[in-house]
């Protein structure tokens, strides 16, 4: 044990390498207030959202090379959560901005005060995610989260399919974490220890039963695979994805989707590496239970169904909800790799994953504002009513099927090529088989913007500037990483390796 | 030997049989004289009205949540309080800042008039209502 003073100085230090995290606690105490205090203004805790990320993404800029534990082992900080945060906090600045540009959220009688408060609470409790090492504080940063992401699910309360989706959302999330608390104990009972890198230590040193092992780790996966929506833990996705206000179902598809990628690689790599001193880019695993092949049935299950079931809905918002089950399976695929090849390219791939799948729901906004609807068939003709957005949303869709030279094409060359060179050739195959039957699916939707109802005389859409402005914030970047993408593929490379602690 | 859970199954065991020989001793050895009044819920010394299955007004689970927030407070200022010398400043102020952001959360119950109690109007009947077939 610490003494007092040692305690102390470690709280005195942690601190100071928590300050992302408490920039965001501070703008969220700041947004609650000045939504109290204002009651009138539209967007006020809009913009405090968005200075409280930038202020965030000063000091996350400031750790870039840290590399280190905080808060006696609870919390780490490493380039590999330093890229994840990037990723949490520029989806979270554009799902702010897409919030801006949706009426939907502002039909509402109550006004978008809370709305923007509880995003920020959001993304703590995935910067909070990220970062943890110890059971606990992983179950505590997942129930933050997910209790704003609740809320958020069902904000426009009056529609009736958002509390739909709410209170689906509540009760599979309900049911998951409490699985995965069960998981917890029993891991626990096996160890004798929460703490991640105390668990590898013993793992290392002590045999266990390796069916009680086995079950709590399957058990705690569901928890995670909760949060990346990955068959057989994805039954809400399409209902809450459709029932949730575009930029929310934006957010979980993306930020929430990192955060849970996020801890699974650190779950795994930390608590399983056997760390003999050397090469440990390729994961020599503790135990005898093969967890690639765990993983890669979650993978191949993942983009089956996401890519099978996606074919047959009609709603664009259902279409994007399988479709990002199937991309949660292709990461999957490369976390099933277990070694720091396939950590880079699943950073690779959430980076353009990011950029393009917020495109593409922003365009879902943008024309859900002047039609009110989502569905596949109101979209014919929309290619010559809007040619903006036509155009922008056929990019993000190659995008999202992974053809050059499209940011969705380097994010799968880099996963393909690491699954691969593990030599999983045939999950390889698999996943190639499924990009090719996502085609057909997203082919549909801008086959009917541009083929169905060519010469109708219907009016055009009409939009602000400064919405497709924003727009090209997303479109230019889908195209620019398409060709450009070395600055990432490093910075990815340099960030796969994950901290083992002291 | 016994492990330490075996330590805590033992302690269960022992607990259900300590309970259970109370209570069928007591089956054996106390007078049996039912009547209605002893079988009646006590309530506080009233008679009880109406079956206790009825729904609670959700007003009631916003004061229970305001009130566990002060209560956990509460929970974390005692062990503060008592190492708070060897502590000093540096525990002061945080935890200033833990009861600042609890107040907070007041305030924004408070202000968002969550907490104001909205007594249902009653509906005073007039003579209208005994006119046979107006719509009110």
């Amino acid at each position: 044990m610490l003494g007092l003073d040692q305690f102390i100085a470690e709280l005195n230090k942690s601190i100071s390498m928590f300050l992302p995290e408490t920039a965001l606690v501070i703008a969220f105490l700041v947004a609650l207030l000045l939504d109290l205090m204002f009651k009138k203004s539209k967007n006020l805790t809009g913009y405090t959202a968005l200075i409280g990320f930038l202020v965030t993404g000063y000091f996350l800029f400031k750790q870039m090379n840290m590399q280190s534990t905080a808060f006696s082992n609870m919390f780490v900080i490493d380039q590999f959560g330093i890229f994840m945060k990037w990723v949490i906090l520029l989806s979270s600045i554009g799902v702010v901005l897409i919030s801006f540009f949706t009426n939907e959220l502002y039909e509402k009688a109550k006004g978008v005060g809370e709305y923007f408060t509880l995003i920020i609470g959001m993304a703590f409790g995935m910067f909070l995610l990220v970062g943890s090492s110890n059971l606990i504080i992983i179950y505590l940063a997942i129930e933050t989260m997910s209790l704003s992401s609740y809320v958020l699910a069902g904000y426009t309360k009056e529609v009736k399919r958002a509390s739909e989706a709410s209170l689906k959302y509540v009760i599979f999330g309900a049911v998951s974490s409490g699985i995965m608390i069960y998981g917890i104990s029993i891991l626990f009972g096996l160890t004798g220890s929460l703490n991640l890198f105390e668990i590898n230590r013993f793992l290392a040193a002590n045999p266990v039963n390796n069916f009680a092992l086995f079950l709590s780790v399957i058990m705690i996966l569901s928890g995670f695979g909760y949060k990346i929506s990955a068959v057989p833990f994805h039954f809400w996705t399409p209902d809450v994805y459709e029932g949730a206000p575009v930029p929310i179902t934006a957010y979980l598809s993306v930020a929430s989707k990192a955060a849970g990628f996020a801890i699974l690689l650190r779950f795994f790599k930390v608590t399983f590496l056997d760390s003999v001193p050397g090469n440990d880019s390729v994961w020599t695993l503790l135990g005898s239970i093969d967890w690639h092949f765990v993983i890669a049935i979650l993978a191949v299950l993942s983009m089956t169904l996401g890519n099978l079931v996606a074919l047959w809905q009609t709603n664009v918002k259902r279409i994007l909800a399988y479709s990002s089950i199937a991309h949660a399976g292709y990461m999957l695929m490369a976390v099933s790799t277990m070694d720091d090849a396939g950590v880079a390219s699943v950073l690779i791939y959430f980076f353009m994953y990011m950029v393009m799948n917020l495109g593409a729901f922003y365009v879902v906004a943008l024309i859900a504002n002047n039609i009110g609807s989502e569905e596949i068939d109101d979209y014919n003709g929309l290619g010559y009513r809007a040619p903006i957005l036509g155009i922008c949303m056929t990019l993000f869709l190659i995008s999202l099927t992974g053809l050059p030279p499209t940011a969705g094409f380097i994010g799968k060359l880099y996963v393909f090529s690491a699954v691969v060179k593990a030599g999983y050739i045939w999950l390889a195959v698999v996943g190639v088989i499924n990009s090719v039957i996502s085609l057909f699916y997203y082919v549909k939707i801008f086959r009917n913007m541009y083929l169905n109802d060519v010469d109708s005389n219907k009016s055009k859409l009409t939009y602000s500037p400064a919405s497709i402005v924003l727009l090209f914030v997303f479109a230019i970047p889908t195209l620019y990483l398409g060709i450009f993408f070395n600055d990432i593929v490093k910075w990815a490379s340099y960030s796969a390796n994950i901290f083992m602690g002291k | 030997m016994l492990s330490d859970f075996g330590v805590i199954l033992l302690f269960f065991i022992i607990g259900f049989i300590f309970v259970g020989v109370g209570l069928v001793a007591a089956a054996f050895i106390r007078p049996s004289h039912p009547n209605p009044i002893k079988n009646s819920t006590y309530e506080c010394g009233e008679i009880p009205i109406g079956g206790p299955w009825i729904r609670f007004n959700i007003r009631f689970y916003v004061i229970a949540l305001v009130f566990l927030l002060f209560d956990v407070e509460v929970v974390f200022l005692l062990p503060w309080a008592l190492v708070f010398k060897q502590l000093g400043w540096f525990a002061f102020i945080e935890m200033i800042v833990f009861v600042v952001i609890l107040v907070m959360g007041l305030a924004y119950v408070w202000g968002k008039g969550d907490i104001d109690w909205e007594k249902p109007k009653p509906y005073i009947p007039s003579i209208d209502d005994l006119v046979v077939g107006k719509k009110k």
